[in-house]
């Protein structure tokens, strides 16, 4: 039934998002033909492209038009190269998930068993540096993280190639500057929640019976706390998408926000609207699973 | 902590009111002195046009305090408003603004102003207004949670039978006691939107050239990076330290007004 819920939601966030995005185009101040060809364009070429994008039509017939498009995963054609969008986004799209994904791992590598041990370590010197490092890290935004790893990995040390995609250590340096901000949140987060847990009944239960420290961190108290990190991952995969324009910009990787940017640069508006619109549909995407998961994840939510 | 992050706002005060008495000039161009060291002639370096780093920095904090300070109060207004309503009435109203603010919430991070901001056109006027576009959700959510739980207190439910009218209940009775929650939210707000105003200018979006900004400046510095490394280490830690002694300060604030979380 929640699910069931959710899944209504989904629908309707989804109809918002299309439609939001379907009037980005409308926002653009003046003509926007005239805007995306430069004022030295010929009339015909300017008639061509207005009604190419429909522009000339009534607003309401442009959307169905638009919806209608999609459903036929037509995402229409770039203004510059006339390439087939849908083929620009299908080239692009899986250099980011591969980068999203990585920086995932690292996040969840680095800040889960931070977490663990300063939730441990709790009001010890160790906790405190932990969570000094996790706030430091947290106001770092990637084009200042991402430069400094540069300098320091790539141009002063030479472990790692500087930018570009070419070679296979090319996805550490960015998947490093996405995913350290990242650990810093998931680090906070594992400690609030362990040190919850770790004030329960069933832990002084598990104490009380004699199970070793280990056991009961690892198999009693961990398992609880890592539910609400769930939400968290899901939350934040959404910051890793919109993360991923700024840190593909800085180590020239050729994914969706790249695309994005310069597409911007372009003024090649259709191609922007394009990439906005499947960074967003992915996040919600990843929302709805990470709910569900939730939901099978918690046995008090089962019951429901 | 609490004492380091006020000295360094502090710090910062100082130093711009410093800018204003020394009057340094961030546009003035010395070509004998591009891309040079930090040293006596200039404290920072230079940047690739020889500009002051100093006099830029300054010049781009007062810039980037002034967006934070616009978007935090006009969001903050639109987004009290808006959450006051949705938690006041519930119901259909409740209904149809979350749904609006679901879907604005469908956009991750700043991706939305971003899309705005692109087809709005670069410059400072369309910056401020792509981050208010999208800035207003978070407190339209956190105001509408607050309300649905005040309203029904006994203090409103009283003034209510005695014919306070709707507005005089939410502004004299419900909206003061919002207020520590959104002091605290609007001082996290400051960073974040400085944060976006900078990664916006960063994809030549934001504040234009010869302005300085903290964002452009940065896009410039990463370009020169391999020869003066001292440009980008300088800009960023000037940002970080900044934007860290904000957060630190919301921190402070959130403990001592006592919101939202147990310690």
């Amino acid at each position: 039934m929640v699910i069931l819920h959710r899944f209504v939601r989904f629908i309707s966030v989804i109809f918002g998002v299309l439609l939001l995005t379907f009037l980005l185009i409308h926002l653009v101040p003046g003509d926007p033909v005239e805007v995306m060809l430069g004022e030295s364009a010929s009339t015909a070429d300017r008639t061509q492209l207005r009604s190419d994008l429909g522009l000339d039509k009534p607003l309401a017939y442009q959307f169905g038009h638009y919806l209608n498009q999609l459903a036929h995963g037509d995402l229409g054609q770039s203004i510059h190269t006339k390439e087939p969008i849908t083929h620009l986004i299908a080239t692009r799209y899986p250099a980011t998930v591969k980068l999203a994904f990585i920086s995932l791992l690292i996040a969840l590598i680095v800040g889960v068993p931070l977490g663990v041990y300063a939730a441990l370590k709790a009001n010890h010197w160790q906790d405190l540096v932990v969570t000094i490092i996790a706030v430091r890290l947290s106001a770092m935004p990637a084009f200042w993280l991402g430069p400094v790893f540069m300098l320091i990995f790539a141009v002063w040390l030479g472990w790692l190639p500087v930018s570009g995609m070419e070679n296979r250590t090319s996805i550490v340096l960015p998947a490093m500057t996405l995913g350290l901000g990242l650990s810093a949140i998931l680090t906070r987060m594992t400690r609030t929640s362990l040190l919850e847990v770790l004030n329960d009944d069933y832990i002084r239960t598990a104490r009380a019976k004699g199970l070793s420290e280990r056991a009961v961190v690892f198999r009693h108290a961990l398992r609880a706390a890592l539910l609400p990190i769930i939400t968290i991952v899901g939350l934040q995969m959404g910051s890793l998408l919109a993360g991923t324009v700024i840190t593909e910009t800085i180590f020239s990787w050729d994914g969706i926000g790249r695309l994005l940017v310069e597409s911007i640069e372009k003024r090649d508006y259709p191609v922007t609207q394009a990439c906005v619109l499947v960074v967003a549909l992915s996040y919600v995407i990843v929302n709805l699973v990470t709910d569900v998961l939730y939901q099978l994840a918690d046995p008090r939510m089962r019951q429901h | 902590m609490k004492k380091f992050s006020y000295a360094i706002l502090s710090l910062w005060l100082a130093a711009v009111l410093a800018g204003y008495v020394m009057q340094l000039n961030p546009d003035a161009i010395d070509l004998n002195a591009v891309l040079q060291k930090p040293g006596f002639q200039h404290w920072f370096g230079a940047d690739d046009l020889g500009r002051d780093l100093l006099a830029r920095i300054l010049s781009g904090v007062e810039v980037s305090f002034a967006v934070a300070i616009m978007v935090t109060v006009v969001t903050m207004c639109v987004g009290v408003f808006v959450g006051l309503l949705a938690g006041f009435y519930g119901g259909r109203v409740d209904q149809v603004l979350m749904q609006i603010t679901d879907i604005f919430l469908a956009f991750p991070g700043i991706l939305l102003a971003i899309a705005f901001a692109a087809v709005l056109g670069p410059g400072l006027d369309n910056l401020i207004f792509a981050l208010c576009l999208t800035g207003w959700v978070s407190y339209a959510r956190l105001t509408r949670g607050q309300t649905m739980s005040l309203r029904n207190r006994q203090h409103v439910q009283a003034a209510q039978s005695l014919g306070a009218s709707v507005p005089r209940l939410l502004i004299q009775h419900i909206l003061p006691l919002l207020a520590s929650v959104l002091v605290v939210e609007a001082t996290y707000s400051l960073a974040s939107v400085m944060i976006a105003e900078a990664s916006l200018s960063f994809l030549g979006l934001g504040i234009q050239a010869p302005h300085a900004s903290w964002g452009a400046m940065l896009r410039d510095a990463v370009r020169y990076m391999l020869v003066a490394p001292h440009y980008v280490l300088i800009v960023g830690a000037c940002m970080m330290s900044l934007i860290l002694a904000i957060n630190l300060c919301g921190d402070h604030l959130r403990d001592a007004l006592d919101v939202r979380t147990e310690k």
